[in-house]
């Protein structure tokens, strides 16, 4: 038997009535909301108190480590999501990580061509699903000094 | 978890397997420890939970699964409701108290032989339970969803070990059923180290995990009720039952 695996006759904690209840919620729960539920859920695995993932990303106090852990998260979100919609949200997300990163931090998180990040951000401001402030991340994003390190002193692109 | 492999009884449901352990066939036996294993831990916990000492309740365990599994008593319920497995076993377990109650300077038939593996699970099931805490109708659910989510996760990490992806498995381990069952949950950043993911994709990686979790627990929930317009109202009665006792 593995170390961790839940035994039936394990004597439960005083509060097991209501862990099993919260495991038993998220199970049938999660599939039942919106596109946004899964990338909402993976957010505040990251960043625990956002509201949604457009809240952490536009967040001053999420960080540039928390960015890259987003951006990480929304990359494979792209093709694990269970629907389109969850999949293609995630590629904004993914390109907004990335103009976050760009606009607050002056870092360029990702190792994308010029011409694929210009294109995932032209994708990002043209999405009219997308909040606003997060489209107007993307131009912002699109003209940073980052982009271009070597003319600019940003940092250096990360993994 | 001993091994990956898939139990063979997951595919059929529990009526499929109440009837065919009672019907003296070949498979008979395999199907007669399948519904034991299952039915076994909840059963105890709502005896014990009922105020009896722990070898009486092992006792009273062992007798209801003798009595009721095999006497054909809940097949012909079964075939009569057609309702819910929970429900018919929570119900058959208070009548059968009721009855051995009225009978109880009678003594209790411990069965021999064909029931020999309920020897290895009572040695399991004979735990304490706090009885001041649950009801034994708290008891019984409490067990009941355990025994899903064991049987869930089970197969969970038959999948995932198929496909060479332990590392969801484990990642899924701690963060879930740790949480689940020990009321806390190592960081990601303990976690990364061990399967040499960084936080993102571990967090993506759980977020598959647990949706197969649920697909899963979804099949196993459907496995106890003979009527598929039964499975809403059995979610939000395990749900309800869970949150308020």
């Amino acid at each position: 038997m593995h170390e961790l695996e839940p035994d039936p006759n394990h004597q439960p904690s005083p509060d097991a009535h209501r862990t099993l209840g919260d495991t038993l919620r998220w199970a049938f729960e999660l599939d039942s909301s919106p596109a946004i539920a899964g990338a909402t859920w993976l957010t505040r695995e990251i960043v625990p108190n956002a509201r949604d993932p457009f809240d952490a990303i536009l967040d001053a106090a999420t960080t540039l480590k928390q960015l890259e852990e987003l951006k990480t998260a929304y990359k494979m979100l792209r093709t694990t999501g269970t629907t389109m919609p969850e999949r293609n949200l995630a590629a904004r997300l993914y390109a907004a990580t990335i103009a976050a990163a760009l606009v607050r931090h002056n870092t360029l998180i990702t190792r994308q061509s010029d011409a694929a990040l210009t294109r995932a951000f032209d994708e990002l401001y043209a999405d009219e699903t997308i909040p606003e402030r997060i489209r107007t991340l993307a131009t912002l994003a699109a003209d940073a000094p980052a982009r271009r390190p070597s003319a600019n002193g940003g940092n250096s692109p990360r993994a | 978890m001993s091994s990956p492999s898939r139990d063979s009884s997951a595919t059929q449901t529990n009526w499929d397997l109440i009837r065919d352990a009672a019907s003296g066939s070949a498979s008979a036996r395999g199907s007669l420890d399948a519904v034991t294993k299952r039915a076994w831990p909840a059963v105890y916990a709502y005896i014990r939970a009922s105020g009896r000492q722990r070898e009486e309740a092992a006792e009273l365990t062992q007798g209801f699964m003798a009595d009721v599994f095999l006497s054909r008593q809940l097949v012909g319920k079964a075939d009569q409701s057609r309702g819910r497995f929970r429900t018919l076993l929570i119900n058959s377990v208070r009548n059968y108290l009721a009855d051995m109650h009225r009978r109880q300077t009678a003594g209790f038939r411990k069965p021999t032989g064909v029931l020999s593996a309920l020897d290895q699970l009572r040695e399991r099931g004979d735990e304490p339970v706090d009885t001041s805490e649950a009801s034994p109708e708290r008891a019984f659910n409490a067990r009941y969803v355990a025994v899903l989510i064991r049987a869930t996760s089970e197969r969970l990490h038959a999948e995932l070990a198929s496909a060479g992806d332990l590392a969801s498995w484990e990642i899924f381990q701690a963060r879930i059923l740790r949480a689940a069952f020990e009321g806390n949950a190592p960081s990601y950043d303990e976690i990364g180290p061990r399967v040499g993911l960084d936080k993102g994709t571990c967090a993506a990686r759980l977020l598959v995990a647990k949706r197969r979790f649920a697909t899963i627990l979804m099949e196993e929930l459907r496995a106890t009720i003979e009527n598929p317009a039964d499975l809403q109202a059995e979610i939000t009665e395990l749900r309800a039952l869970l949150s308020n006792g």
